[in-house]
């Protein structure tokens, strides 16, 4: 097994000792899907569509982005990579043979697998509560358009992570820039309203950043609200911001360890 | 018996320790009331977006949702400014031993612990909070008597007392179990509720949210005090909710003092 195939194993396993995180976090999970069912359920009284879409089709959005964000979303590694940082516990990395980003993305995968099962899990238990508000489509080509643009999700939400982490490098304390980043990235990633009902000019606009592919850009293409031309034009946009994070990560890795005194013992 | 005054001058020495400290880290300061500043913003997109596709949500106009989201926001931002940290650092504290600090102070425990730190930051966004409910009550052309603004000031006082109470009893149970991780985010999936119309709620949802939990009374009554006027009934079930939610944290609280061990060494 690869050195980052043991750390995958190694992730797996740390990552199965807080359960209890992953129990917790479904559980609020479960408490915004309730949210979201009181407020669009108000909002869709008395209108049989919202933006073309029915109350089902919008809860059904909801649903599989908050199960894309178990799967593929980054919870905290930005803080652990700075963690890791400020430490000083970077600095075993630096000895060894170990590119830091393959490593991190082997835990981060390693994490996902597991979040991704407690996501599943709580999905299976809230669904006699919401049968019949979900609405798949049974097209096999989202499916297969669905499953790359996840993929690259995982990618562009771990790079952006990861370059907050190295934040560290420069200041002392970054949960400030990290909170400040998710308030963008939730509202321009599609979590708190449906991307689609903003205004069409914005809508064209946030197409074109990486934010749109964090969240919304998978959930349309499984949940129905794009078409097949839409998901492989965005599909190579997507792969384009994947690209550029990747090595901007790279880069700021680079300048970062410029800044790095590795002092203790 | 300790004063009044004598709490009020250890409240003002911590105020200025606090405020002192907030402004030796300029750019953090900035950053922080950046952030709540942003998550206001979030809300208020989120509103405009729902409102651009629907006349009403529960039969609530726009410019009411956002007296309703400001109202709420308000509250959260008073409870941040005054009492989150010294709350939040509790349960660090009994865990770590540290508590014995608080313990050998001159007054209350639950004062002295809560009261310890003032976040300039959430008091920078009142202000915030403030002008969005002053904005919406102007588009809803309402010009509330100096009776109904002092009311809704007393009421949005009740509303802190009752958030307080159940962050210190959330908090409290760090006297009895190891961990109260996930207590912050369980508080915010909570008050999440409060930005809701009551009328938005129906069944097993009015019993939980409405009766049960004081999550939306908080912030509907204060906000129908200023759109309607006086309601006897929202005001007298406020006052109760408030009696009795701190009642009961002062009890939990104090049940759970008992407990303390001292873990320093």
């Amino acid at each position: 097994m690869t050195k980052y195939g043991q750390a995958f194993v190694v992730g797996l396993q740390s990552n199965l000792v807080y359960r209890w995180n992953f129990a917790v976090r479904s559980l609020f999970w479960f408490c915004h899907l309730i949210l979201i069912f009181i407020l669009w359920g108000a909002a869709y009284s008395g209108n049989a569509s919202i933006g073309g879409y029915s109350f089902a089709q919008t809860l059904t959005y909801f649903a599989v982005i908050f199960v894309l964000q178990f799967f593929v979303g980054a919870f905290n590694e930005d803080y652990q990579i700075s963690e890791d940082i400020r430490n000083g516990l970077i600095n075993q990395f630096l000895l060894k043979p170990i590119n830091y980003f393959a490593y991190r993305l082997s835990v981060f995968a390693a994490a996902r697998v597991v979040s991704g099962a407690f996501g599943l899990l709580a999905l299976v238990v809230a669904l006699p509560l919401f049968r019949g508000y979900i609405d798949l489509p049974h097209d096999a080509w989202r499916v297969a358009v669905g499953v790359p643009a996840m993929l690259m999700t995982g990618i562009i939400q771990f790079s952006i992570a990861y370059i907050f982490g190295l934040l560290a490098f420069w200041f002392l304390e970054i949960q400030g820039f990290v909170v400040l980043s998710m308030s963008v990235e939730m509202l321009l990633g599609g979590q708190i309203v449906p991307l689609d009902l903003l205004p069409g000019a914005v809508f064209n606009v946030v197409r074109f950043t990486p934010f749109f592919y964090q969240a919304y850009f998978p959930a349309a293409i499984l949940t129905g609200r794009k078409g097949l031309d839409f998901a492989l034009q965005g599909l190579a946009i997507q792969a384009v911001w994947a690209i550029i994070l990747v090595f901007l990560a790279e880069a700021v890795w680079r300048r970062g360890l410029r800044h790095h005194t590795a002092a203790g013992g | 018996m300790i004063s009044l005054s004598h709490y009020l001058r250890i409240w003002l020495a911590s105020a200025r320790y606090s405020l002192v400290r907030a402004t030796m880290f300029r750019a953090d300061l900035f950053i922080w009331t950046s952030v709540e500043l942003l998550w206001i913003s979030v809300n208020v997109v989120m509103i405009s977006v729902i409102y651009s596709h629907t006349p009403s949500v529960a039969g609530w106009s726009m410019y009411e949702m956002l007296l309703l989201v400001g109202t709420s926001m308000l509250i959260q931002r008073f409870l941040m400014a005054f009492f989150w940290s010294g709350i939040f650092e509790m349960g660090r504290n009994v865990r770590s031993g540290l508590f014995d600090f608080i313990l050998a102070q001159p007054g209350d425990p639950l004062f002295m612990a809560s009261t310890r730190k003032l976040e300039l930051d959430g008091l920078l966004n009142t202000v915030v909070a403030g002008a969005l409910i002053v904005y919406s009550a102007g588009r809803l052309h309402l010009h509330p008597g100096l009776g109904d603004i002092g009311l809704y000031a007393c009421m949005v006082a009740c509303g802190v007392v009752i958030h307080y109470s159940a962050l210190v009893m959330a908090m409290s149970l760090s006297f009895w179990i190891t961990s109260s991780q996930g207590v912050e985010g369980s508080y915010f999936t909570l008050m999440e509720f409060s930005r809701l119309p009551r009328e938005a709620f129906h069944g097993i949802a009015t019993v939980v949210f409405v009766w049960a939990l004081p999550v939306v009374v908080v912030s509907n009554a204060p906000a129908r005090e200023i759109l309607h006027g006086f309601e006897p009934m929202w005001a007298l079930g406020l006052c109760a909710a408030t009696a009795a939610w701190f009642a009961l944290a002062v009890t939990f609280f104090r049940c759970g003092l008992r407990r303390y061990t001292s873990a320093s060494s």
